[in-house]
């Protein structure tokens, strides 16, 4: 059942560790056949004030992440694209995409986090639990363990 | 299709507008300024500080007219750093990068210490209670920034706006209680000391540059810009220089200039209604004038992090600075940096006006930079400055002339101690270019193409075409050298010449001879792999030249070479995988793409029986740099009796057009074939012609590249330093279709040095 909610399925990733765990965690779910990953990073917008952080940084950050992700999932299971997203608000960005690309879920895995730091960064996770009128799929974080292994992409080319 | 080029996404993360941009502005402009400058200002120069600020402000405007040439034109985060290191080279954006991030270091202490001070009006306290309470919301903010609370517009605009109608009512109070014989004489001290005054006051004018720093998330930057900039310049100038009457034609000269809180002192006389023991309207004076300070520290701080991401795109200070924090996604360690800084100032005991000349300072000579850039630009003219605000032709070259003069002239009739540590910040930036930021950075700057700007031609005297090709890996150095020749060939008959080139790196640790030593088999392989490209340039009908070099860096040692050589092409490997952040494409591949005076090819190998060979296509879009690919494509299948394709794609808007436009966009994409031809010097009977309609422009012409076993295309960005060194389509194509891809760029975008067109200039 879960074959036909994973088939076009939107997955935000936040940090490293997030697009890490998640890739795995997604490569080791029952994809179905033709399936395709939509990777998103949300640069979050102020709507009117100075950023927090330049865009442009921030884009940079976000492609580290797919690449990331690409490493870490390293499967033929699905075709996998990325995209980086604008927004004032993470949660509702990522649905508006999913809207957009037809997607049949959204996925991610749980970063955890006290509640502090969630007070700070606002729980995206529970607004898109609670915001999305599209399926939502919590994948769990399969191999803790290894979180912090992963081998580090990278190296020179010649 | 150079202008599918990313545009589209971007805009989505322009928010800021006109009014956004403008508040944002004058918010740091009013900011500590007008709350904590009279009583320094009428110290100095008494009522005719007024003045002073005036010469400020017209300073700024000239300074603005530049920046916003500038901005528009490369509208990046990083502000008149970027600009000046894009013009001028990596020296000059060595100073202006630290002399910017000083001077915003500088002005957040200044900031907050008059925040200090202003809460002494609720709490008596004295100077160590001040500093204390400056530490105290010194560290407030850089926490702030360091788990980045999202701050809103609305909030913003309602603190500008509260700010402004303080000041308007104040002045207007102010106006009627004015009394000549309070002012007394206008000037005493000489204009010499208003001068000298006007460096004092410039730190509140330093504001606007925050907008310039955010350029990237500007609304329609070619409008917004340019008029955002001059607005958050004029507003405060003139609210300046009313305060400034009001103040001294308000309060003794003795009550104004021993004061800690000049203004509410001031507004304490127009109103004798009090609340809770505290006189109204010098309450709504603090009011105001803690919100400014708040907010102007804060505006700093986030504006010192885009300077330090500036810096660290172009290499010139340490990514290590620049990491974004997995949680809070804001740049938290160049934030704490920033807020560690200002603390220390505080904890130091810099005297308050001592913060603000420094500032001061920085900023003058950052703005006299700026000026001497939109010169360099506007005669190096690079192909993707387009600046959409330009300075009106009777203004230039007035404008960057006066501006540079003004800033030099009030540089020079400031405090000595000033001046001191001013220059101390200015020799921190070049020292950390001579010692950090030469042998990393990664631009050249434009001021050789403002002395000599005609297009380089590479001057040989013996009429070769010579390549130089480096090599290391065995298995791919035959066809290298195959595509290399066939380049060569094309070029020049009978003169061609390859030059092979084979580094061996030694890491800084170790001496080059020390290594070498341990190293007889990393010689042997150099030694074979140069033997066996002397072997295969024998079967190319080609000359060869071998060269070995040990070295510490394997790009600059071809660079070296590539200028030793006069060659007229550099042609290298790719393995056709992006790299980590540190490089785009390669730590040797970056530095010589970016620098390499003469044409570049980069070549990603297919799978065997595809290389340069086959079908060839050639993408012929709008870019600078599509006539080179061309030429390239046409080199290669002409060596290999191989098919030409020059290839077009053509973005529809929508789909509804479908059928009804068919006509035109095959037009159109046949018109540019043909010009693209034309420039590469290519007869109509070389090639094949062929238009793919494409609603995703890089979707749709990958699929259509699928057939051909080569393909080559022309660099789309130049220039300008980012994540892209060719720009994001070509890189696309070479990392996604399976078969061989050459990525072609022409000479001419690569500055040459000032020496190099001093040279070429004196030469006849």
């Amino acid at each position: 059942m879960t074959g036909g909610l994973l088939r076009r399925v939107v997955v935000p990733v936040a940090d490293p560790d997030d697009a890490r765990a998640t890739a795995r965690a997604l490569r080791d779910a029952s994809l179905p056949d033709d399936a395709s990953v939509l990777v998103v990073f949300v640069v979050e917008k102020a709507g009117g004030a100075p950023d927090k952080a330049s865009v442009e940084q921030r884009e940079m950050y976000g492609r580290d992440l797919f690449e990331a992700f690409e490493t870490a999932f390293d499967s033929d299971a699905a075709t996998v694209e990325s995209d980086i997203l604008y927004g004032t608000d993470v949660a509702e960005t990522i649905v508006t995409a999913a809207h957009e690309t037809d997607a049949s879920a959204i996925a991610f895995t749980p970063r955890g986090g006290s509640r502090w730091v969630k007070l700070l960064t606002g729980d995206v996770a529970t607004s898109l639990v609670e915001g999305s009128d599209i399926p939502v799929v919590v994948l769990p974080d399969v191999d803790e363990a290894a979180t912090d292994g992963g081998p580090a992409p990278g190296g020179t080319d010649e | 299709m150079s202008e599918a080029e990313g545009a589209g996404d971007q805009e989505l993360a322009r928010d800021l507008g006109f009014l956004e941009a403008y508040t944002i502005g004058l918010g740091t402009m009013i900011g500590a300024g007008i709350f904590v400058l009279p009583s320094i200002a009428a110290d100095q120069a008494g009522p005719a500080s007024m003045v002073s600020f005036a010469i400020g402000g017209i300073v700024s405007l000239l300074a603005a007219l530049s920046l916003s040439e500038l901005a528009t034109g490369m509208p990046r985060a990083g502000g008149s750093y970027y600009y000046v290191n894009r013009a001028l080279g990596p020296f000059f954006g060595s100073i202006v990068g630290w002399g910017m991030w000083g001077g915003l270091m500088f002005a957040s202490a200044f900031y907050m210490l008059g925040f200090g001070r202003y809460l002494t009006f609720f709490l008596p306290m004295g100077a160590t209670g001040v500093a204390i309470a400056a530490l105290v919301m010194a560290a407030i903010l850089t926490l702030v920034n360091y788990v980045g609370v999202k701050e809103t517009g609305a909030l913003q605009n309602v603190i500008v706006i509260a700010l402004v109608g303080i000041i308007i009512v104040f002045i207007a109070f102010g106006l009627l209680n004015y009394d000549a014989a309070t002012m007394g004489e206008f000037n005493p001290f000489g204009w010499a000391q208003v001068a000298a005054t006007a460096g004092t006051i410039y730190v509140t004018f330093i504001g606007f540059e925050v907008i310039a720093t955010s350029a990237e998330e500007i609304k329609n930057p070619s409008r917004n810009l340019p008029l955002s900039m001059l607005a958050a310049v004029v507003t405060p100038t003139l609210m300046y220089v009313l305060v400034m009457f009001v103040s001294t034609g308000t309060i003794s000269r003795d009550l104004l200039i021993n004061s800690r809180i000049p203004v509410a002192e001031v507004a304490a006389v127009f109103s004798d209604i009090s609340l809770a023991g505290f006189n109204v309207g010098a309450a709504a004076m603090v009011v105001g004038a803690v919100l400014a300070t708040v907010s102007s520290a804060n505006a700093s701080i986030l504006s010192a992090a885009r300077v330090n991401f500036a810096m660290g795109r172009d290499r010139i200070l340490t990514n290590w600075l620049n990491q974004v924090h997995s949680k809070f996604r804001t740049p938290y360690r160049a934030i704490l940096a920033t807020g560690g800084v200002i603390l220390l100032l505080i904890a130091l005991n810099v005297e308050i006006g001592t913060l603000a000349e420094v500032a001061s300072f920085s900023y003058l000579v950052t703005y006299a930079l700026v000026h001497v850039a939109v010169v360099v630009m506007r005669r190096a003219d690079p192909s993707d400055y387009d600046p959409a605000f330009r300075i009106p032709d009777p203004l230039y070259p007035v404008v960057p002339v006066l501006g540079l003069l003004a800033c030099v002239a009030i540089l020079f009739q400031m405090d000595l101690v000033v001046q001191v540590i001013g220059v101390v910040i200015v020799g921190v930036g070049i020292a950390w270019y001579a010692l950090y930021a030469r042998s990393r950075s990664r631009t050249e700057g434009l001021m050789g193409e403002a002395i000599s700007p005609e297009p380089a031609t590479v001057p040989d005297g013996r009429g070769t075409y010579r390549v130089v090709v480096p090599v290391s890996n065995p298995v791919t150095e035959s066809d290298l050298l195959r595509l290399a020749a066939a380049s060569a060939h094309a070029n020049e008959d009978g003169n061609a010449e390859l030059v092979a080139v084979n580094v061996i790196e030694v890491p800084q640790q170790t001496s080059l001879s020390q290594d070498l030593a341990f190293e007889e088999e990393r010689v042997q392989a150099q030694s074979d792999l140069l033997e066996q490209a002397r072997e295969v340039a024998g079967g190319l009908e080609v000359g060869i030249r071998t060269r070995a070099v040990v070295g510490r860096s394997a790009a600059r040692a071809i660079l070296d070479i590539v200028e030793d050589e006069a060659a007229d092409q550099v042609l290298l490997g790719w393995t056709g995988k992006r790299s980590r952040r540190e490089h785009v494409l390669g730590s040797t591949i970056d530095p010589v793409v970016s620098r390499a005076p003469c044409d570049v090819t980069l070549v990603k190998l297919g799978p065997e029986g595809s290389r340069g060979e086959g079908d060839i296509a050639a993408l012929a879009g709008q870019g600078p740099h599509a006539p080179v690919a061309a030429r390239r494509a046409h080199e290669f299948a002409d060596a290999a009796d191989g098919t030409l394709t020059l290839l077009n794609a053509q973005v529809r808007d929508d789909a509804e057009d479908e059928g009804e436009g068919e006509d035109d966009y095959h037009a159109a994409g046949m018109e540019t074939v043909e010009s693209v031809a034309e420039a590469a010097g290519l007869e109509s009977d070389d090639y094949e012609a062929e238009v793919v309609p494409a609603t995703d422009l890089e979707t749709d012409l990958l699929a259509a590249l699928e057939r051909f076993d080569t393909v080559c295309v022309g660099a789309t960005r130049t220039g300008t330093v980012s994540q892209a060194l060719f720009g994001s389509l070509p890189e696309t194509v070479g990392s996604e279709v399976e078969g061989t891809v050459a990525i072609a760029r022409g000479p001419e975008d690569s500055p040459r040095s000032v020496r190099e067109a001093l040279v070429e200039r004196l030469q006849p």
